[in-house]
């Protein structure tokens, strides 16, 4: 019998931390505006995981913003950190940053979206499929 | 209000904020060249795979809107967040007290501040590699965060 993957991330502080137990969907990376301002970072990058194999297991619940009519992101109220994004639109996902994973080697991006929004100076060393827009359904974290 | 000081001897002006808007911010004057930081904390702060700051000096810089939450991420200083949406904005060192660094990503014109080098680049993730030649410095930035 095989181990079940386990997946871990947390905040900057480590007040909200989560789990993922299972496979998660490869990662993606969202060049959004709105991803921009709410994590400071030149792009983001997300992995997925069904909402049911998603938990928050730390010693504090995360703060909500609803960044859109459709967008839910989840921070730690203590120090910011951008955790999660779920849509309305696929309301049985989570979308996880990757860069608040324990282990974010272990999950490289496999596609660009809204890549018509993305900074003109960032440039990355890949020939990954790129989406003016929303990806594929079940490709990142729209 | 400083606007005729502005116009005459800082004719940059740079502005940013949050995601939600509540925190907004506004630098009048030179702004030092972007990089590229590639440290877990940054990872963890913003949940990006690298962060890119840009330098104002402090006396340049002030918040126009909402006041910013703080997080002492470490002894050398704090990262400035908005409360309502999280939307990271910049890190202020208690060892350079005269500077603010902002995050790029909370510039309302990121495409006008191209980074000019890499900071703690042995911490790099194993799959994020920029296209360009820039100088890569596996420490930190010499004079500030």
């Amino acid at each position: 019998m095989s181990e079940v993957e386990v997946t871990e991330g947390g905040c900057l502080c480590g007040a909200v931390r989560y789990r993922i137990t299972g496979p998660v969907s490869p990662g993606a990376y969202c060049h959004c505006s709105m991803c921009r301002k709410s994590g400071g970072g030149p792009v983001s990058a997300w992995i997925s995981a069904p909402q049911e194999r998603f938990e928050f297991i730390g010693e504090t619940a995360p703060a909500v913003y609803e960044s859109s009519s459709e967008g839910r992101r989840r921070f730690c109220p203590k120090c910011g950190s951008q955790l999660t994004f779920e849509s309305t639109g696929n309301p049985d996902t989570v979308a996880i940053t990757v860069g608040t994973l324990d282990n974010p080697d272990a999950h490289p991006p496999h596609l660009h979206f809204w890549t018509s929004s993305a900074i003109s100076w960032f440039h990355l060393k890949d020939d990954l499929p790129s989406f003016e827009k929303t990806p594929p359904i079940g490709g990142g974290k729209d | 209000m400083h606007e005729a000081e502005e116009t005459m001897s800082q004719p940059m002006v740079v502005e940013g904020g949050c995601l939600c808007g509540q925190v907004r911010y506004r630098i009048a004057g030179p702004v030092a060249p972007a990089v590229y930081c590639h440290c877990s904390m940054c990872r963890k702060a913003t949940g990006a795979p690298a962060a890119v700051w840009i330098f104002a000096a402090r006396k340049d810089f002030r918040f126009t809107g909402a006041p910013p939450a703080s997080y002492a991420s470490s002894p050398r200083g704090e990262r400035l967040f908005c409360p309502d949406c999280g939307g990271q904005i910049g890190f202020a060192a208690k060892t350079k007290t005269d500077e603010i660094a902002l995050l790029a990503g909370s510039l309302d014109d990121p495409d006008a501040f191209p980074p000019q080098s890499h900071v703690m680049f042995v911490n790099r993730l194993s799959w994020f590699h920029t296209d360009d030649d820039l100088p890569a410095h596996d420490g930190i930035r010499p004079s500030a965060v």
